[in-house]
């Protein structure tokens, strides 16, 4: 059904195209393949994660891209849908990336459709944005951006004096694409032993719709933004329920932060803080649903010499009522700290007139212990085409965030054509 | 008025109204010979401070010793609060594909590190750039940051070397050593200061070693609204056998362009007249 609801969106694509041509309505896209091979085999096996032990590819797929960019002096159009060949799984699947029109007024801009959002400073850290993200193409090797959803709603963003302020509202839930059961990917599964699953979206429709603000402002030379979110977990949380079968949902979600972001030290300096309260789980006792949560980071990024820069970042996640959580669990279940560090670095350095890029990204807890390596060579063949070769390397302790991917470990190729 | 303060005043200006005697009287005899100092002082302005704003689309030919092109095609825009002081840029990038719709804001101050912002499209990111190193490479042309929106003549000690023809335009030969040498990556660059317009008409740039590292040329002038601009330009990588070509067509100056448009909405939303 929504293989067949592209399809059609990509022939509509294609007719606005010829019916446009002489009104010269911009039209682009690319062609990309990508193909991800697993390095570390699973020892043990899962009866949920079969397909995950099975597989030696964890990706390997083509892409065609077809973009649609009609603009006006107060209005635009865009509309970015992909047909997915998937060698692996043998489906086709069509999406639609991201689809919107824009209204542009005096001191408001309005987005209305699907639409990517990203707020906050972190890279590869996320406090403030709360929006929808697909983990399973960032572990599979595809191009970051795949890391980012669309979400489907409004935003208004208001401009007045150099200060602006940005309204979301999405009435439609969107999870977080995660590794699940019968999927192709390997991660920590406390409810192995469940077959028998089911997902409950949001409800009822009035509650689940989500609402966003962010206000905005540059004081001298700073990015000043504050934040705030009424919405959901992205993460399902999980329920034994009688049968036994397990029940996935996603509980009520608060976010409140800011970020700063501005030039000192001879570099950029990023600060972040967010607060998660978890609605549904004030007291912490709740076993199913996440406790509250203080994240920060703060991030320092720097021209090394010309063309190599280096990135840094420490961030921090706080767990509230640590010790209402910790009576939840039971015996010889895994116990998170009250707090998980985390380190990240990251240099890239541009060779050969910026056409060859050679990048590094280490992610580590160091209390926890878990850590993702992705060292990337990326070479523009031409103006149209690149290919990138790298690896996604997860390790650590099985039960901690990036420790469970450890079996997704895999060597990376993708190769884009753009038009 | 204080005599002291009348003074000043007129040497505030001076270096305004040379300029654009200059631009009025094209070739015309200077009574006073001017110093290096004056000379490159008004370089910077009559290259990189035309105007209250300027824009044009801007293609770049970036070519391998090898023969191998790649095409970059921008718009820029760029607004002055005062001459020779604090700037804004704004740059929309229409390709290669994979910048298409990028867009990139640059305040720059003088004797303090540019505020730079990147914004990609694809993950509607807008991206803080550090911008310690003014002499990296623009969008991976041999044209530095530097080349690009210029270098405080105060940065460097001038001397005039001579006097030379650059083709049939005479021009004043002016080297300039960093005071800093050890924030650049050229310890001397050599200038043809066209006596005309005050443009520069070549440049040598020689590396810590003193060999000739990159050599620079304006390839054409043209006169646009009363100003002479620098419509085509190359550098050379000497080392390397890279090349890069900038030509600029549809400039406009003095279109009062909106404080607006260097701003972090325009990054996001870039009006509609610069993705054409």
């Amino acid at each position: 059904m929504r293989h067949r609801f592209t399809l059609l969106i990509l022939a509509s694509l294609l007719v606005a195209r010829a019916a446009a041509a002489a009104e010269e309505i911009p039209l682009h896209g690319f062609v990309q393949a990508a193909s991800a091979y697993r390095l570390i085999q699973p020892d043990r096996c899962p009866r949920t994660q079969r397909l995950a032990c099975r597989e030696e590819f964890v990706l390997g797929e083509g892409r065609a891209r077809l973009e649609l960019t009609p603009r006006g002096e107060w209005w635009g159009l865009v509309a970015k849908g992909e047909l997915i060949g998937d060698a692996v799984g043998g489906e086709v699947d069509g999406d639609l990336r991201e689809g919107y029109l824009d209204l542009r007024f005096p001191a408001v801009d309005l987005r209305l459709g699907r639409q990517i959002i990203t707020w906050g400073v972190g890279d590869l850290i996320f406090i403030n944005d709360v929006f929808p993200k697909d983990w399973v193409a960032f572990i599979s090797g595809l191009p970051v951006e795949y890391l980012k959803k669309g979400s489907d709603g409004l935003s208004a963003t208001g401009h007045w004096a150099g200060t602006s302020l940005q309204v979301v509202l999405v009435p439609r839930f969107e999870a977080d694409t995660l590794p699940e059961a019968g999927g192709r990917l390997r991660f920590n599964d406390p409810m192995a032993a469940l077959e028998s699953r089911k997902t409950d979206d949001p409800s009822p429709a009035l509650e689940r719709t989500e609402a966003g603000l962010r206000l905005f402002r540059n004081v001298a030379g700073w990015d000043l933004s504050l934040y705030a979110y009424r919405g959901f977990h992205r993460a399902p949380a999980g329920e034994v329920e009688p049968g036994p079968r397990l029940r996935l949902f996603f509980p009520p979600l608060n976010v409140y932060g800011w970020s700063a972001q501005g030039a000192a030290l001879g570099g950029v300096v990023s600060l972040e803080a967010g607060y998660y309260d978890s609605r549904r789980d004030r007291s912490g006792r709740n076993a199913a649903v996440e406790n509250s949560r203080g994240k920060y980071l703060v991030g320092y990024q720097r021209e090394l010499a010309p063309d190599l820069t280096l990135g840094l970042q420490y961030a921090g996640d706080v767990m509230e009522d640590h010790d209402a959580y910790r009576a939840t669990r039971g015996s010889g279940m895994a116990t998170r700290p009250t707090i998980r560090h985390v380190l990240t670095a990251r240099l890239t350095q541009l060779l050969w007139n910026q056409t060859l890029r050679l990048g590094l990204f280490v992610l580590g807890s160091p209390n926890e212990g878990d850590f993702y390596v992705n060292p990337e060579v990326k070479y523009n063949v031409t103006d149209a085409l690149w290919a990138a070769l790298g690896v996604n390397l997860f390790g650590g302790p099985r039960r901690a965030e990036f420790g469970q991917f450890e079996g997704n470990s895999n060597l990376y190729a993708v190769v884009r054509y753009a038009f | 008025m204080m005599p002291g303060a009348a003074l000043s005043l007129r040497r505030a200006s001076w270096v305004a109204l040379g300029a654009s005697l200059a631009v009025l009287v094209p070739g015309a005899p200077v009574g006073a010979q001017p110093s290096a100092e004056e000379i490159m002082g008004k370089a910077h302005l009559a290259m990189f401070y035309r105007g209250e704003d300027m824009r044009a689309r801007v293609t770049m030919r970036l070519v391998s010793r090898d023969g191998k092109e790649r095409v970059r095609e921008l718009t820029m825009s760029r607004r002055d609060l005062q001459d020779g002081g604090e700037q804004r840029y704004f740059i929309y990038f229409h390709r290669p594909p994979d910048v298409r719709d990028m867009t990139f804001l640059v305040w720059k101050y003088p004797g303090k590190d540019d505020d730079r912002w990147l914004y990609v499209p694809a993950l509607k990111l807008v991206r803080r750039i550090a911008a310690s190193d003014k002499r990296s490479s623009f969008a991976g042309s041999d044209f530095s940051y530097e080349d690009v929106s210029g270098r405080e003549p105060e940065e460097d000690t001038h001397k005039l070397l001579r006097e030379e023809k650059v083709g049939e335009r005479p021009a004043s030969v002016v080297e300039s050593v960093p005071k800093d040498p050890a924030s650049v990556d050229f310890s001397r660059k050599v200038s043809w200061i066209d006596k005309a317009t005050w443009l520069p008409l070549k440049e040598e740039y020689y590396d810590r070693r003193g060999e000739l590292a990159r050599v620079f040329t304006a390839e054409e002038l043209k006169e646009i609204q009363g100003f002479w601009t620098v419509t085509k330009r190359v550098m050379k990588n000497v080392k390397t056998g890279h090349w890069s070509e900038s030509v600029m067509a549809e400039v406009r100056y003095n279109q009062k362009l909106s404080p607006d448009l260097f701003s972090e909405r325009a990054l996001r939303a870039p009006p509609a007249e610069l993705s054409r």
